[in-house]
Order: structure tokens, then C-alpha cells, then sequence
């Protein structure tokens, strides 16, 4: 692998006596979707909430390129080039959205020159085009995920976190959401962790996943690969469900 | 900037004409000139009597207060019960200027508003950085705390006997000019942190603290920001009032009254709109003018049923009010009323 | 030495009543995530109730703590289903409440001026000036009468949210308001019950409060920001906590007198510079953020 665009090494959170994080390593390669799996409670937020700056970790580095950026505030991490998207998603509710896009784009990286245009872009780029002067409340759960998606990408980040934007939505909209999500990697070059639990979307997106459990990474490697692992079946199924497939050909 | 490939589901992108934040829009740059034409035609063709003039005068201050709470109290949702604090800084450190050299009252007025700012940011920044109604709270305590010790350091304020200005001749005449300045800044400096990009990131972070963080805006310093520009308003209208009256005492200027009524302007007029808070305290004067003046044992009471009655039937005001009339007529469109929603109504949850 | 003990003294028995004060505020917010601040106007209204009650039929003021706290119960129930009730919940029903209690706080702020004047009350009673002696150091009956009947209130509290029915409902729907209504619990009920008992609460504390200091009908603003304190400082709802919270605020308002040159004016001030420090350091309470735990 080339020099990773973003690096976390043994990052660690605990909040009192629970390790909501427990030490975990993770590299991200340039234009790269790395697929992060696990159990509900497993640390996958929380790693996310690490990476992005919304909470600073209890241990461990984030690099960004030679960069450290764990430990900056949410807002220094966007303005780095890290930006994440939230499982429940969170519209400004008091603005359209077109303004809602606008302000990723105003106070991104690059500022309020052109922000408009640079929003409406993005806004036609996810399908949101026709929505502009509507109101978050107005717009159907895909709609607000690709809203989501818009905001965050108006900030011009160079590596973005998509926390479920899939899960959730119907099996149509699904489609579409995986499909523009290939399209953001392939014509912005962004390099994409994503956290889902829909595993065919991850099998298919995901040139590599990564497993947690109880905070630790458990495994790691092509899709294909992981959910053979003994380790990740016991993680998801219970120890005795790992063991049978194992018994089977003895 | 890449080509973007079309959704295949996005139909052809229709977007609104015009700027979705116009920058002062045509009407309200009219309708500013010509308000600020008439206050200033009206001394001369109507010849008005001392009382009338002193009235508007104060109306001026008074607009001028309301406008800055609402910058912090609307636009950002974070209420604040002790902005008399704010107001009485300025108005006793621009005095002692006054009293200590020789300059022009505008220099002393700005000093004051720009102590009453710092003042702000003092206790203001550390509870504004934490989400809900710490600061709310600790205003209460700010508000009080400020007039206990400045009545008690009499060195500064003069104690409960006060402190008297020095008086030029005609100094109220100009005064009035001064105040009509002060208001028409006041507006302008209220549209611009509403519809510029800044007002936008203001919305935002009212709407959901965190997310606008993670679109990459620094809440705390935004809301600081904020903070010293509404202590600094305050300030400067504080030590007007101070050079208006050419005496004051702390009781008056960091009384407990001027804070309800920065809070009750806006609240009457409209909080997080730019209009609202002009008509409140419009309103407000005229109340207390007519109502309060003959019945002073009620004014308290008289504020807290207005409060009540105003938060549950219609928490916009006189706003609210126009605006449920404007959608009945198609006039006022709905995203305009959601900008002015106290924080976060229309926030999405699953 | 001696002198710090009874300063440590004094601070234990002040403790008690600003424990008892704050709890109330807390229960509120930790159940229905709204700051009363209607709280210091009911405090101002139990002191002047319990006064009344003293001054036209000879009640003593302990005893009138039963008649003044249902009544406050009753005025927080009304006050809840009439008002609070009407508005939004979440960050949108933050604002709105404040300033809608706050209206409250006014209305209650005003009676009081029109029945009572703006003058300074005391209630003293046959034994407000005797005093108990303790190791040569003498200690006010009414102090130590305040202090262990906060500490019953507090006992009382405790046992009503461990052990009953309703205080089981409380503690869940202050966790998880959505799933409670899954299960069949009254939510807006318990909401009620919730606003009267921490409305009731503020009453006694404010009894209590008059028995020891003279109050005007702006007694409370200082109270409520002292119960605040308690409450960030404390947790909410935790019982262990807001005694420890009410302490330590006590404790570092008499001790500021051993500060050479303190004025005594500041004091006013004590609390709320404590607030700001632990809102610094400790922005989720000197215990953790444990609801109702």
C-alpha cells in the first residue's frame, strides 16, 4: 500500500471504566472505501466521533497525511479535510436545503467565495437539485441522507466518514445511495470510511473492511475474506455458531 | 471544479431565482430611508414638545437595546436575563471617561461599549461554551452580581447617590440626531448578521450546535463573536443613556427592570427576526407610557402575564402574527418563518 | 482552630437547605429537561406563605411546612398542565420555557410586592434567638432544626424514587421518556407529579430559608442560582451528590470570610465564580452526568 491518506494509530476512549475504543490501528489508503463492520455497541461511532474531532481520545494518534489531527476540535478537522456524516441525520431544520449546503460550503475549506454555486453543484451532484428551497422536515429519510451526504461534501473534504447513510432507506433508494457513493469516490476522488449495517451494500462498496467488537479491532481485509473469519462469526453469531462451520469438514 | 455525473433520479435542477440571502434586500433599504427620513423631517415640521422628543429619543435607545439582545437571544437562541450588566458598564465607564478627559462623547461612548463587551465575554464565554441553559442561568446571577458590586464600589459609580455628567447646552437637541445614527447602524448591523454568510452559520448553529461543527463552524467563536458585538450595542446605548440623562445611579442602570425589558421587546416584538424587535420596542415604550405610568405597583406582574400569554399563544410576537397573516395570503413564505423559530424547532429526528 | 470549626459547622447546616433547595430544580430538569425558573419566585412564595401562616394564625413555621408544601404541589401541577404542558418539547421548548417561567417568576415577584411590599420580612418565632451550646461553640436552634428536616425531606426524597411505584416511573422517564410510553407508564402524569413535587420542594426550601434569613419579595433570584450551582456541581436527581454539591458550595461561601479583605458585598458572587469553574473543568458535574441515579 502506498503512503495512507489517513492513519489512526492504537486510538483509545473510555468513558469511566468502559473502553468504548480499545487501541485500534486503522489505515486508509487514497481513494479508498474501507468498509467498517461490527456489532450494535461495537465503538464504530465512537471511532468515527475520534477520527472527526467531535471528541478527543483518551490515547492514540490520527494522522492525516503527516498531519495530526486527533485531538483538533470538530470544526479544525473539517477545515484539515476530515469530514463525517451522522447516523441520525442532523439538517438545520430552520434552513432550506439549499442553505443547508451552503453552509458546509461556506465555512469548509474554502470559504464563502462562490459558495453558492459551489452548493448548488454538490446539490445537483446528489440529486437534490429540484429540492433547493425546501425545508429538511419536507424531504423523505433518503432525501435527508442525501442531504447529509451534500452538506458534508460542500466542505471539499479529502476523507469522509458516512455513518449509515444506507441503512434505513428502501431497497430502490439503497441503490441509488451505494451507486453515488461510487460516484463520489470515482469523479471527486475522496477516499471513504464507511460504517454500515446493510451487508451486501458493504460487501459490494467496500474494497476493505474492517470488524470491531466490544472496541477492539477484531479482523481486517477484503470483504470476502472477513466474513469467513471465525472470529468475526463468533463476534456477530456467538461462539457456538463460529465453532459449527469450523466442525463441518472434520 | 470536476464534472459532475447526474443522478440518474434527479429530475432537471430548478433552482430559485435570485439570491437566496439577498444582501439587504431593495424593500428594506427603502423602507429603513425612508423611516430614518421621517424621524429625521419630524422636529422640524411638527414642531413636537419636549416630552414628545424625549420619548422618541428613548424609543431610539430602547430599539437600539432590543436589537442587540435579539442578536444573541434570537439569532442564537441563548437567552440572556442580565444584560443590564452590559448596559450599566458602559454607561458608568463611559462616564468616568467624560469625567477624566476631555473628548468627544462619541469616543467615550465607544470605550464604554467596547469595556461592556470584554465585560461580556468575561463571564459569557465560559457558559456559552456548554450546550443548554447554563448561560441562561448564569445571566440571572450576572445581572445581580453586577449591581451588588458596582453599587458597593462607590469609587467608581458614585454608590447609590450616583454620578452627574457634564452638561453641554443643546447637547440633548443633538442627542436626538446621535440616537437616530445609533438606530439606523443598529439596523443595518442586525441585517447584516442575519442575511450575510455569517447569519447563515448563526441559523445553523442555533439549529444543532454539533452538527454545525461538523460542517467545519467554530461555535465558540461565533457565539463569542456574537456575544461581544450584542455587549458591545448594549454598552455603547448604555453610555448614551448616560450622556442622554446626564446622571445615573447603578440601581437604575444595572436594575433588574432593564434587563426584562430587553428580554420583553423582543419577545413582544418577535425574537430571531430583524424587525420584530423595532415594533416591540415601539410597543414596549408605549405601554409602559400609557399602562405602567398610571399603575407603577404592576409593571412586574403586568410583564410576566405579557410573557406568558405571548410564549403560548404566539411565540413570535407581533412577527408571528404577521406572519400567520402572511400565509394565509400567500405573502410570507414558510422557509422565511423557519429561520425565526426558537432553536431547533424544525430539527429532524427519526 | 476553633474558630474553623464552627465555621465547618455552620457550612454542614447551611448545606442542608440549599440541598433541599436545589433539589427540586434538578428533579425538574433531569425529568422534563426544563429549567424552572419559576423555582426562586415559589422560594420567594413559601418564605412569605410560611411568614403568613406565622404571623395571622400563630402557626409554627416547622409545622406549616405540610399545608404550604401541598399547596406549592398544587400550584406546580396547575402551572404544568396550563403552561409548561403547551410547549414544545426539546431544544425549541428550551427557550420558550425559559421565558415563560420566567413570566411566572414576575407574576409571583409582583403579588408578593402588592401584598407585602418590597419591605425586608422576618419570621421569628419564641426560639429564633436561642441557641444551643456545643463545645463552647453556641449554634442556633432554628439552624439545626433546618438542617434535619432538609436532611428527612432529602431521606424522604430518596426513599420515594428507590422504592415506590411513582419514583420507579420517574427514574424511567427520565431515562427514556419514548419506551416508558411503550410500557403503559402515564408519561404527561408523571411529568405533573414531577413539576409539583420540585415545585413543592422550592416552597419548603423557601420556608426553611425564611426561618433563618429576612427575605423581600426578590428573595430567591440568589437562591435560585445557588440550587443551579448545586445542581451542575451535583448530578442530577442524585441524592449523594447534591449533598456534597451543597457542601461544597456552602463551605467555600463562609470560608470566603477568612479571606483577609474580602469584601462581604462578593459573596453574592461566590457561587456563581464556583459555577463558571466547574462549567470549565468539570462540564459534566463533579460526579459524571448520572440522571436521576
Amino acid at each position: 500500500m502506498t503512503a495512507p491518506i489517513l492513519r489512526a494509530e492504537q486510538v483509545a476512549k473510555r468513558f469511566g471504566g468502559l473502553k468504548a475504543v480499545d487501541n485500534v490501528d486503522l489505515q486508509l489508503a487514497e481513494h479508498e472505501i474501507l468498509g467498517v463492520i461490527g456489532p450494535n455497541g461495537a465503538g464504530k461511532t465512537t471511532l468515527f466521533s475520534l477520527i472527526a474531532g467531535s471528541i478527543p481520545p483518551t490515547a492514540g494518534t490520527v494522522h492525516l497525511g503527516d498531519r495530526v489531527i486527533s485531538g483538533l476540535p470538530a470544526h479544525r478537522a473539517v477545515h484539515a479535510g476530515v469530514v463525517r456524516t451522522h447516523q441520525i441525520v442532523r439538517p438545520f431544520g430552520n434552513l432550506t436545503v439549499l442553505e443547508n449546503v451552503m453552509v458546509g460550503a461556506i465555512y469548509g475549506k474554502r470559504g464563502p467565495a462562490g459558495a453558492r454555486e459551489r452548493a448548488i453543484e454538490v446539490m445537483e451532484f446528489v440529486g437534490l437539485g429540484d429540492r433547493a428551497s425546501a425545508l429538511p422536515a419536507n424531504l423523505t429519510l433518503a432525501g435527508r441522507k442525501r442531504l447529509e451526504l451534500a452538506r458534508a461534501l460542500a466542505t471539499e473534504p479529502r476523507v469522509l466518514l458516512l455513518d449509515e447513510v444506507i441503512a434505513g432507506v428502501n431497497p430502490a433508494e439503497a441503490q441509488q445511495m451505494a451507486e453515488l457513493i461510487r460516484s463520489v469516490r470515482k469523479s471527486r476522488g475522496l477516499s471513504i470510511i464507511m460504517i454500515e449495517h446493510v451487508m451486501p451494500a458493504v460487501m459490494a462498496l467496500s474494497d476493505r473492511v474492517i470488524v470491531l467488537d466490544a472496541g477492539k479491532k477484531i479482523s481486517e481485509g477484503k470483504p470476502q475474506e472477513v466474513v469467513r473469519d471465525p472470529k468475526v462469526i463468533a463476534a456477530y453469531l456467538g461462539e457456538s455458531a463460529a465453532k459449527a462451520p469450523a466442525e463441518k469438514p472434520a | 471544479m470536476t464534472v459532475s455525473p447526474r443522478e440518474p433520479a434527479a429530475a432537471k435542477p430548478r433552482v430559485p431565482r435570485g439570491p437566496v440571502l439577498p444582501w439587504v434586500s431593495r424593500q428594506a433599504l427603502v423602507g429603513l430611508v425612508v423611516v430614518v427620513a421621517l424621524a429625521a423631517a419630524w422636529p422640524a415640521l411638527l414642531h413636537p414638545s419636549a416630552y414628545q422628543k424625549n420619548l422618541v429619543t428613548l424609543t431610539f435607545l430602547y430599539i437600539c437595546t432590543a436589537l442587540a439582545w435579539n442578536w444573541l437571544g434570537g439569532y442564537l437562541g441563548q437567552v440572556s436575563f442580565g444584560h443590564s450588566a452590559m448596559f450599566g458598564v458602559g454607561g458608568f465607564v463611559s462616564a468616568r471617561i467624560l469625567l477624566s478627559v476631555h473628548v468627544p462623547f462619541a469616543w467615550a461612548w465607544i470605550g464604554g461599549g467596547i469595556v461592556a463587551g470584554l465585560y461580556a465575554l468575561l463571564w459569557g464565554h465560559p457558559t456559552l461554551r456548554l450546550r443548554g441553559p447554563y448561560f441562561s442561568i448564569a445571566t440571572i446571577g450576572v445581572g445581580e452580581a453586577s449591581r451588588l458590586v458596582f453599587t458597593y464600589w462607590e469609587w467608581f459609580t458614585g454608590g447609590s447617590s450616583g454620578l452627574s455628567l457634564p452638561i453641554e447646552s443643546g447637547l440633548k437637541a443633538r442627542l436626538y440626531w446621535w440616537g437616530l445614527g445609533l438606530l439606523a447602524i443598529m439596523v443595518c448591523a442586525s441585517y447584516a448578521l442575519r442575511k450575510s454568510s455569517l447569519g447563515l452559520g448563526l441559523l445553523a448553529i442555533k439549529s444543532d450546535v454539533e452538527a454545525a461543527a461538523d460542517v467545519g463552524i467554530s461555535p465558540t467563536f461565533y457565539q463569542d463573536l456574537v456575544l461581544f458585538l450584542s455587549g458591545l450595542a448594549v454598552g455603547v446605548t448604555g453610555a448614551f443613556y448616560a450622556s442622554y440623562f446626564s446622571y445615573i445611579e447603578p440601581g437604575d442602570m444595572f436594575g433588574f427592570v432593564q434587563s426584562i425589558s430587553f428580554v420583553l421587546m423582543s419577545v413582544i416584538g418577535g425574537v430571531g427576526t430583524i424587525v420584530g424587535p423595532v415594533l416591540g420596542a415601539i410597543v414596549f415604550v408605549v405601554l409602559r407610557e400609557s399602562l405602567i405610568a398610571s399603575y407603577p405597583q404592576l409593571y412586574l406582574g403586568l410583564y410576566g402575564i405579557l410573557l406568558v400569554v405571548i410564549i403560548l399563544f404566539e411565540p413570535l410576537g407581533l412577527m408571528g402574527l404577521f406572519f400567520r397573516i402572511g400565509k394565509l395570503t400567500g405573502l410570507v413564505r414558510p422557509q422565511v418563518v423557519a429561520k425565526a423559530a426558537p432553536g431547533g424547532t424544525g430539527a429532524v429526528r427519526e | 482552630m476553633q474558630h474553623f470549626a464552627e465555621l465547618f459547622i455552620a457550612s454542614v447546616l447551611l448545606a442542608g437547605l440549599y440541598a433541599a433547595m436545589a433539589f427540586g430544580l434538578g428533579l425538574i430538569y433531569g425529568v422534563l429537561r426544563i429549567v424552572n425558573l419559576a423555582h426562586g419566585g415559589v422560594i420567594m412564595a413559601g418564605a412569605y406563605a410560611g411568614w403568613w401562616l406565622y404571623e395571622t394564625v400563630g402557626l409554627d413555621p416547622y409545622l406549616s411546612l405540610i399545608p404550604v408544601a401541598a399547596a406549592a404541589f398544587l400550584f406546580g401541577v396547575v402551572i404544568y398542565r396550563l403552561l409548561v404542558r403547551r410547549l414544545p418539547r426539546g431544544a425549541a421548548g428550551g427557550v420558550q420555557s425559559l421565558l415563560l417561567l420566567f413570566g411566572v417568576w414576575l407574576i409571583l415577584r409582583n403579588i408578593a410586592y402588592l401584598l407585602f411590599t418590597g419591605n425586608d420580612q422576618t419570621l421569628r418565632t419564641s426560639y429564633s434567638t436561642k441557641a444551643l451550646s456545643l463545645a463552647n461553640a453556641s449554634i442556633s436552634v432554628n439552624r439545626v432544626a433546618v438542617f434535619f428536616i432538609a436532611l428527612a425531606i432529602l431521606l424522604f426524597l430518596h426513599l420515594l424514587l428507590r422504592k415506590t411505584y411513582l419514583g420507579k416511573a420517574i427514574r424511567a422517564v427520565a431515562q427514556n421518556p419514548d419506551s416508558c410510553t411503550l410500557v403503559g407508564i402515564p408519561i404527561e402524569r408523571i411529568y405533573a407529579l414531577t413539576f409539583g413535587i420540585g415545585t413543592a420542594l422550592a416552597a419548603a426550601g423557601g420556608l426553611l430559608g425564611a426561618t433563618l434569613f429576612p427575605f423581600s419579595p426578590s428573595f430567591g433570584s440568589a437562591e435560585l442560582l445557588k440550587s443551579f450551582v448545586v445542581v451542575v456541581l451535583g448530578g442530577l436527581g442524585s441524592i449523594a451528590g447534591t449533598a456534597i454539591a451543597a457542601l461544597i458550595l456552602a463551605m467555600v461561601e463562609i470560608f470566603s470570610i477568612l479571606i483577609p479583605g474580602f469584601p462581604v458585598y462578593l459573596t453574592a458572587a461566590v457561587g456563581f465564580v464556583l459555577l463558571v469553574l466547574v462549567l470549565v473543568l468539570r462540564p459534566g458535574g463533579l460526579f459524571g452526568q448520572r440522571v436521576l441515579g
